[in-house]
This record gives structure tokens, C-alpha cells and sequence, in this order.
């Protein structure tokens, strides 16, 4: 039994893959049993024998054409896709990424993007809000519209020969309105174009439909903001046109139009206000003005207007 | 002369040599030692090559690969018998390391990992060999040429003996007609113990397989050689 074993393991023993206790009971037993003996010393022979036909070593001229071989593919081969580094090893991928900062940079903006997005999503449900107000204004045009969700106007027209007017404004989405001039949701349409459009041509016509309806205090005030706020010449013109009837009356507007003639970049607009301003001219403010005006003016043509205006003024007792 | 003094440690790269009968059993162990602390250094660099490597750096790859082509070769040469069979497996061996390297989690050391690759496809070669039934040891060089491996050392080995050169090879084409007898698996198993010198674990790790059955096989492929060699006596 023990011959057995011996044999099943002597190969191990040679091939030196015992643990020291099997090794140490084969060499105890080899010491005793012959025959256990003469098998290892055919183990042995047999393996001396395969010795003597040693593995050959490639030659280096072998060697050598396989690296260059290998070295030729390796240029145009890629190592494993993304996909599989991603499925396989993602220490790897989080490795190579090893750019911290990049990473959070690239969190932070999906995270302000997603920030975006959600606000955008919330906003957007507003107007929807406000487009059925709209189309609910049509048939109940007195109800106002919410002047916070308008974003821009897009167009003003005028039905010719009727005071209906159409404006297309923006919200977040592109809406209409339509009604009449003394509707107050077009009114306040009007008044947001008059103040806040983009587009000098359509605040040239919100300011040219707002003229039809100066008898309004907020229209007023509107024009009065044109006037001293507005970039384009021919809206801030449009809306001293619009304002000519109220000089008399109302002193804001009186004020408003002094100004323009004293501080206005365009000459165009101070020689309409200096006409605008002419019957006016009793009051010690127009007066004050245009002595003003008449001395130290560096537009020659107003100088001499308001010199001629000042010549032509009654005697004050 | 014990057969095992041909089981030095595992070869690697130009730290390799080949075995020799002139290494008595006497210096065996200094030899051993030498190769696996060397195998041991290397080892350790391999780690920054590899991780290097899989980061995309082809010089780091291709440094890793001269550290092991040299047994990688010797071991396809001497399984398939023929140089260019061998090159193929050489080149298709790296060629799939390199590409699968994402893959090496660092498991299990790197030789065994690229042994692995190479073991399946000599197993692959082997079986399909197997189907022809090809006489070794008689191989093909890159120019097609037939030439005896083992006459490559006939001269060095029995000092121009022409007597003793026509034994050893006679003996050559006997052990490869016997080899070529084995399974490819047992062929395999015998080839990485016998002549590459691996521990049966090792072996056992790279055929995907047990130390057990590793050395069941080996038994086995023991048997069947000795049984042959008896036989052509």
C-alpha cells in the first residue's frame, strides 16, 4: 500500500512538488524498499533521457523579426474600447480619467445645465398659464395681462381706418393679442413695447399707436420715458409728435419736453421740442431755457431760434 | 544526472538562459534563486508597465513584451515545430494582450496571464495538428526550409561527436514522435512542467484548471511518454 502511494508520488519527488512531509516519508521509504528505489532511478533516467533533447531557444534572428512584426501591428491596432474598459475594469477608466478637477468641472455643469432646464420647465408652465389668459382675453378683453412674463414684442400693426391693433409679443412662447386701443391689455402691451422692445421698429410703432391715445396719464408718462430713454431719434421724435398736445397742460410733460430740448443728442428732436415749447414760452421755466439756449447753444440754428423766440416774447411786467 | 536540473526557475526575458546538461545538480539552487529574484524584480516593474500600458503607452507594452517574448517563443517554437506557426502565435499572443489589457485586474501575475493567452492558442495549434497528425521534431524556419531543432545543438552538446549526434538524433525523433502521441492538453502540462520548469499551480492557474488535475494530467502524460519511449526501444 505503501509502494503504491510511493510510486503514484515519485514523480512529484522528482519533479520537487511535495510538501516536505510527503517528500520526507517517500525518502524514508526509499531507504527501505528496493524496488521503490529502482522506479525512482527509472523516473530519473527517463527524465535525463528527454534532457538530452533541450528545448531549442529561438534564434535571435527569429526573435527579432517577430518583435518587429509585432511592433509593425501593435501601430495599428487599438487596445480594448471604452465599452469594454467601462464593463471590465472601471478602476481603470477612473484611472485614466485622473483629472479630479475635470470631473467636477464636468459635474458642475451637468448639474447647472440640469438647473437650467428645471427653471426653464417651470417658467415655460407660466405662460402657459398666461396664453390661456390670453385667449381667454379675447372674449374678456379687460382682464390685464402679466407684464413680468412678457419677454418682447414682436410686432404692432394697426388696422388702417379702425383703432383695432395686433401685437404679437413674446412671452417664453410667441403669442398674440388683439383688441381695441382703449383695451387695457393692449394698452399694456403698447406701454411695455413703448419701454422695454429691442427693436427700435417696433417700439416706433407701439409709440405711433400710443400718440392716439395721449389723453391716458400712463401713455404720457410711456412717452415721456421715450422721450428722454429711448436710443432711436425717430422714436423719441415720434413721441414728442405724441406729446405736442399735452405741453400746455401738463407740466411733467412741459418739463419732459425742456429736457429734450436742453440735454437731446439729435438736433432734429431739440428744434421740434424748441417749436413744442414756443407758445410756452411765459412760463419762467421755457423762458430760463431758452436764455439759456440763446447764449450758449452750440447748435447755431437753435441759438438763433431761441434768440428770434426770445426777441418776439412780450414784455414781462 | 537528475532530470530536474532543467526545472530552473521560470525564464525571464534576457535574463534567460538556455538550460544546459553541463548544470550539474550541484548549482541548481543558486540558479533557481537567481532567476526567481530576478523573475521576482521584474515582476515588480511589470506592475508600472502595465498599468502604463493600459493607460495607452505602447513603449511601456512593448518593453512588457520583451520581457517574456523570449520563453513565449520558445515555447510556441517547441510545440509547434515550425518558426513561422510560431510567429503566428507570438504575434497573435501580444496582439490580444495588448488589446484585452483593461482586462488584467492584476489577479494573477502577468506571465501567467500572457501564458494563458499563449497556451490556448498552442492548445488551439496542438488540436487542430492533431487532425494531420505531423511528425515532429522536424521543423518548418520562416523560409519554409525543414530543419531538425535538435540538430542546432548537436555540435555544442557532443563535442562533434558524429556518433553520439546521430543517437541523440534518433532519440530527438523518438521523445517527438511521443510527445505528439499526448493529448495537447497533457502535452501542454508536460511541456510547461518539464521543460518551462513552472510549478503545477502555475500550470494548473494558466489552463484555467486545478493544481490536481494539473498533476493528474502530468502523471498521465508521464505514463503515456515513458510507455512510448519503452516501446521505439
Amino acid at each position: 500500500m505503501k509502494c503504491d502511494w510511493v510510486r503514484q508520488n515519485i514523480l512529484f519527488y522528482v519533479y520537487n512538488e511535495l510538501e516536505d512531509d510527503a517528500r520526507y516519508e517517500i525518502e524514508q521509504h526509499l531507504g527501505r524498499c528496493a524496488e521503490c528505489a529502482t522506479e525512482l532511478k527509472a523516473t530519473r533516467s527517463f527524465q535525463a533521457e528527454l534532457s538530452e533533447t533541450p528545448v531549442a531557444e529561438p534564434t535571435p534572428n527569429l526573435l527579432a523579426a517577430s518583435r518587429m512584426r509585432l511592433q509593425e501591428a501593435l501601430e495599428t491596432t487599438r487596445q480594448g474600447g471604452l465599452w469594454q474598459r467601462l464593463i471590465l475594469e472601471p478602476a481603470i477608466w477612473l484611472r485614466q480619467i485622473h483629472m479630479v478637477p475635470a470631473l467636477a468641472a464636468a459635474i458642475f455643469m451637468v448639474g447647472f445645465g440640469g438647473g437650467i432646464g428645471a427653471t426653464y420647465n417651470w417658467v415655460a408652465n407660466r405662460p402657459s398659464i398666461v396664453a390661456n389668459d390670453a385667449n381667454d382675453n379675447r372674449s374678456n378683453p379687460a382682464s390685464p395681462v402679466e407684464a413680468s412674463a412678457i419677454t418682447g414684442i414682436r410686432s404692432v400693426t394697426q388696422e388702417p381706418g379702425s383703432n383695432q391693433v395686433n401685437i404679437k409679443y413674446d412671452t417664453v412662447l410667441t403669442q398674440e393679442a388683439q383688441g381695441s386701443l382703449n383695451d387695457q391689455r393692449i394698452q399694456q402691451l403698447l406701454l411695455f413695447a413703448a419701454r422695454n422692445n429691442y427693436n427700435s421698429g417696433v417700439r416706433m410703432d407701439s409709440v405711433d399707436v400710443l400718440t392716439q391715445a395721449p389723453g391716458e396719464s400712463n401713455v404720457r408718462e410711456a412717452l415721456l420715458y421715450v422721450l428722454q430713454n429711448d436710443t432711436n431719434a425717430g422714436v423719441r421724435l415720434k413721441a414728442l409728435d405724441g406729446l405736442s398736445g399735452f405741453v400746455r397742460q401738463d407740466n411733467q410733460v412741459r418739463d419732459g419736453v425742456l429736457r429734450a430740448l436742453i440735454g437731446d443728442t439729435n438736433s432734429g428732436v431739440r428744434m421740434q421740442a424748441l417749436r413744442l415749447v414756443e407758445p410756452m414760452k411765459t412760463d419762467s421755466n421755457v423762458r430760463s431755457v431758452l436764455t439759456k439756449l440763446a447764449q450758449t447753444d452750440q447748435n447755431a440754428s437753435i441759438r438763433s431760434q431761441a434768440r428770434t423766440m426770445m426777441a418776439q416774447m412780450p414784455e414781462m411786467d | 544526472m537528475p532530470a530536474d536540473s532543467y526545472a530552473v526557475a521560470f525564464p525571464v526575458g534576457e535574463i534567460s538562459r538556455p538550460r544546459r546538461a553541463e548544470q550539474g545538480s550541484g548549482n541548481q539552487n543558486p540558479i533557481r534563486m537567481r532567476g526567481s529574484l530576478a523573475a521576482q524584480s521584474n515582476r515588480i516593474d511589470d506592475t508600472s508597465l502595465i498599468r502604463e500600458a493600459q493607460q495607452g503607452n505602447r513603449a511601456a507594452f512593448e518593453v512588457l513584451v520583451r520581457h517574456y517574448d523570449q520563453s513565449v517563443l520558445r515555447l510556441a517554437l517547441h510545440l509547434t515545430g515550425s518558426e513561422s506557426d510560431a510567429q503566428d502565435v507570438y504575434q497573435e499572443a501580444f496582439l490580444k494582450a495588448y488589446k484585452n489589457l483593461g482586462s488584467f485586474r492584476f489577479e494573477c501575475s502577468f506571465y501567467t496571464w500572457i501564458y494563458r493567452i499563449v497556451t490556448n492558442l498552442c492548445l488551439d495549434h496542438l488540436r487542430k495538428r492533431n487532425v494531420r497528425k505531423e511528425d515532429a521534431p522536424v521543423a518548418v524556419d520562416a523560409s519554409g526550409e525543414e530543419y531538425s531543432r535538435l540538430e542546432q545543438f548537436a555540435d555544442v552538446r557532443s563535442g562533434a561527436n558524429p556518433e553520439r549526434d546521430l543517437m541523440r538524433r534518433e532519440l530527438g525523433r523518438k521523445i517527438g514522435t511521443a510527445l505528439s502521441a499526448l493529448t495537447p492538453r497533457e502535452r501542454m502540462v508536460f511541456e510547461l512542467k518539464h521543460y518551462h520548469g513552472l510549478k503545477l499551480r502555475t500550470v494548473g492557474e494558466m489552463l484555467n484548471t486545478t493544481e490536481e488535475t494539473a498533476k493528474n494530467t502530468l502523471f498521465r502524460a508521464t505514463q503515456k511518454l515513458r510507455a512510448s519511449l519503452a516501446e521505439m526501444r
